[in-house]
């Protein structure tokens, strides 16, 4: 690679060197990334042994969003930076030889490759007018990092409906090959499924709102490579075009064809970044150092050197106009929070994971990167859709019907990358009130019907129980005069993680069910109360 | 020949060659002869006072034969570790698992159906932990697989006529109930019948509507051969999961019998309470599965 001033090549085949290296490099870590996902995982302590969450720790449009949201600086998205300084030198060769979703696109375009002949990126100035909206409205207060990130679009699709569906399918088959078919079969598929579920599949099928669309969002991102290869990276992707703002001065620098390649431009219609223009000058905003072009140059004269920064000419490509409009919109866009129904009535049901902050905190500092919907062992956390308002989509929400939230269980707070859920001691998170439980009485059976239950006592996992019973005389639904068990909620007690409405043994709507009342993240937030009675006692 | 038939019928549904609900008829329950044997151990060695307890009822080689496909079901439902009395303590686990395997079990099953995350339930019970010190291939110690549970008709049933109930345990040569003794809000105690619950499916909360009753008539259908009630630690209030250590009474004792009423009757009384005071030992009782009067048992204690 840094052969210097020369240009041509002497060997004609030292790109192939840099080619297998940089495919290693992506399929080590896309192998990496896979790693690190099914990791994402209870291990079997009360904590976890890798930095799962280290993708979204390395990604600097994340962390650029999240700290202009909080305007504080947060350390755990240190290693960011590390990227930064990266990208300063070797340009945005974390886009060709890092990235995850790159390196997913890259395999997908051998399956469908892309028929446009010229080449030309569709919206060479989206990613740039995205990456500024997105930094104005963050730090305006309008988290949108996690609809447009790529690895918080990746991470989501998987976690909420490619993994799960893997599993469904999975199941589906050996369920099949274990009912249906004779003990010769299942000789051979019961240990293949065996392993499969040691290594792969998740330990439950877990259930998501919104599965489908983020199955759409990612889908779509990996149909558009039949568009164009890399469609998403180049008309799209904010993280590629901040790492590309920066690596335009990069130390690594390409140098392209000249004057006497005349009317060849294959390594301009081959650029899978759309990198090299018609003058076959490689931009180096846009290249990701895949050097492929190295390879397909027929007089083998396209070659990377190491140049001084201030000797490169380049510049940004985005005009005044389209980034003030961009700012622009960005900084007026939050405003309209102000005027939704939710900033007049919050919702009720609002339950968030145990840890996460304050309301608008926890908003400017989720990514949407479903990390703790993956780990969550119950399948408690769901993406929430428009009950937050349209920006807390995808945002973590407990619903107790799905699952409820583990008593000893804090993997929550530990796979969070920017910290927007603490990460909390055992003896805190079983203090933490993250909500409270109500008694519907109209249709609670030993209210309703004088009919013995007590399931959601049975669970309750307070050490001192915050639902208990009084045994009273009540005269049944078929007109019968019986002794009843009949619960209540302890006010105290209650820190609403919900196992009594997820487990309360009626059909459909439960007859006991978690607000957000009283939750500890809001100061002033307070239980209603009538003086010295409890209610529901 | 009629548990044969039934456990062929089990085999033939699950393998979906069958679309006949197995029915369990439940032939011969009513055998008033002899007065039930219980072996009642205590002391401070776990292990020695299953094995003693055992012993006094026969050994195990009355209960498991050699080849038998056994299983053990402990109460394991809970997140909650041993001193908090939720969860049958791993050492009386290991101990009936030990002596299984040492009269000629072909294979020693080992599993629950679990309340709270099953993972998190498994590890924190210590259950597994002292099974893998074992270090025996025949143990098997397995999650629940959701594809194993079948519908079963309870023939002899009062209250519930049919529930889905997990194969293994059904097809067992030798099922041996192993549960923890514990304090319920609901049916006071939880003792050998309500530790059923964790071989059931379906929506188990809905057996809580008629509780004793529902559990005597499942009993109808899991017969364990050997009952043996953990009261090495007796969780005396917040049952039935606990979390407090001052609701656990340390009791170092171990009761055995193949009567699976007489088992629960006796350790009723060790919380002070009359055997009658348990809706579901009162209803099996009332069905012929076993003996409810203590003075009609016979009770041979040892000291560990």
């Amino acid at each position: 690679m840094r052969k210097g001033e020369n240009g041509r090549s002497k060997s004609g085949s030292h790109y192939r060197k840099w080619i297998f290296l940089r495919r290693f490099s992506q399929m080590v870590f896309l192998i990496l990334f896979f790693v690190l996902f099914l990791k994402t995982d209870y291990n079997g302590t009360d904590h976890l042994d890798a930095a799962v969450n280290l993708l979204f720790r390395l990604d600097p449009f994340v962390a650029a969003c999240v700290m202009l949201g909080v305007k504080s600086f947060i350390i755990l998205l240190l290693p960011a930076l590390a990227v930064l300084l990266l990208t300063a030198i070797f340009g945005r060769g974390f886009c060709g030889w890092f990235c995850p979703m790159g390196t997913l696109l890259d395999l997908t375009s051998k399956i469908t490759p892309a028929k446009d002949r010229k080449n030309h990126t569709y919206y060479p100035n989206l990613p740039l007018i995205i990456l500024v909206f997105a930094l104005f409205a963050s730090a305006c207060g309008f988290a949108i990092a996690g609809f447009v990130d790529p690895f918080s679009l990746l991470v989501r699709g998987m976690a909420q409906a490619f993994y799960p569906l893997l599993n469904r399918l999975t199941v589906g088959f050996f369920t099949f090959t274990y009912q249906e078919l004779p003990a010769v079969v299942n000789q051979v598929t019961e240990p293949v499924y065996g392993v499969l579920q040691a290594f792969i599949l998740p330990s439950g099928q877990k259930y998501f709102h919104l599965a489908t669309l983020s199955l759409l969002m990612l889908v779509a991102i990996f149909l558009l490579e039949g568009l164009q290869r890399r469609f998403f990276c180049r008309n799209i992707c904010p993280l590629g075009a901040l790492l590309g703002t920066i690596g335009r001065k990069a130390l690594v620098t390409g140098k392209g064809g000249n004057s006497e390649c005349g009317a060849c431009r294959l390594c301009c219609s081959k650029c899978r970044m759309g990198a090299i223009d018609a003058e076959r000058k490689i931009a180096m905003a846009n290249c990701n150092l895949c050097f492929e072009c190295m390879q397909k140059c027929p007089r083998q004269i396209i070659d990377f050197a190491v140049v001084a920064p201030w000797s490169t000419n380049s510049s940004t490509s985005l005009s005044r106009r389209h980034f003030v409009g961009a700012a622009l919109v960005g900084v007026l866009l939050p405003s309209v929070k102000g005027v939704e129904m939710l900033a007049k009535n919050p919702d009720p049901t609002l339950i968030r994971p145990p840890g996460a902050r304050a309301e608008k905190e926890f908003l400017a500092r989720c990514v949407r990167c479903a990390e703790c919907i993956q780990v969550c062992l119950g399948n408690a956390l769901q993406p929430a859709f428009l009950q937050v308002g349209f920006d807390g989509m995808f945002s973590p929400v407990i619903a107790a019907r799905s699952g409820y939230c583990e008593f000893n269980c804090t993997l929550c707070g530990q796979v969070c990358p920017t910290g927007a859920i603490r990460e909390l001691t055992l003896s805190e998170k079983h203090r933490l009130k993250i909500g409270h439980a109500w008694f519907d009485k109209n249709i609670c059976l030993p209210y309703a019907k004088g009919v013995p239950c007590m399931v959601c006592e049975e669970h309750c996992p307070t050490p001192d129980k915050a639902i208990r019973f009084k045994e009273i005389e009540v005269i049944n639904h078929v007109g019968v005069t019986v002794r009843v068990q009949q619960p209540y909620i302890v006010d105290e007690l209650c820190i609403g993680c919900g196992i009594c409405e997820n487990k309360c043994p009626l059909p459909g709507k439960a007859a006991v069910y978690i607000t957000s009342a009283g939750e500890d993240r809001h100061p002033n937030a307070f239980l209603p109360s009538a003086g010295e009675t409890p209610y529901g006692g | 020949m009629n548990r044969r038939q039934f456990v062929r019928d089990v085999l033939l549904w699950s393998a979906g060659l069958s679309l006949g609900v197995p029915c369990f008829e439940g032939a011969g329950i009513s055998a008033a002869s002899a007065p039930p044997q219980l072996g009642v151990a205590s002391g401070k060695d776990y292990r020695l006072l299953v094995a003693k307890a055992v012993e006094a009822i026969g050994g195990i080689k009355a209960f498991v034969k050699n080849g038998d496909k056994v299983v053990i079901k402990p109460n394991m439902g809970w997140d909650r570790t041993p001193e908090l009395g939720a969860n049958t303590h791993p050492l009386v686990v290991r101990a009936i698992a030990e002596l299984a395997l040492d009269a000629g079990a072909a294979v020693v099953q080992v599993f629950d159906h679990t309340c709270n995350e099953k993972r998190r339930c498994y590890a924190s019970s210590g259950i597994i932990d002292e099974l893998e010190k074992i270090g025996d291939k025949r143990i098997h110690w397995e999650h629940i697989d959701p594809r194993k549970f079948v519908p079963v008709d309870i023939a002899n049933g009062k209250s519930l006529k049919r529930w889905e109930i997990y194969q293994d345990a059904l097809t067992a040569d030798c099922y041996i109930n192993v549960p923890i003794a514990k304090h319920h809000g609901l049916s006071r105690l939880s003792l050998g019948l309500k530790n059923v619950m964790g071989v059931l499916g379906g929506n188990r909360g809905q057996l809580h509507q008629n509780l004793g009753q529902d559990l005597a008539d499942l009993a109808t259908v899991i017969r364990p051969r050997l009952t043996v009630i953990d009261a090495t630690r007796m969780l005396l209030r917040n049952g039935p999961q606990g979390g407090r250590v001052e609701d656990v009474k340390v009791a170092d004792m171990v009761i055995a019998g193949a009567d699976p009423v007489a088992v629960d009757a006796y350790a009723t009384t060790l919380f002070g309470l009359q055997p009658e005071a348990i809706d579901s030992t009162v209803a099996a009782y009332k069905m012929g599965l076993g003996e409810i009067d203590v003075q009609r048992m016979q009770v041979l204690t040892v000291q560990v």
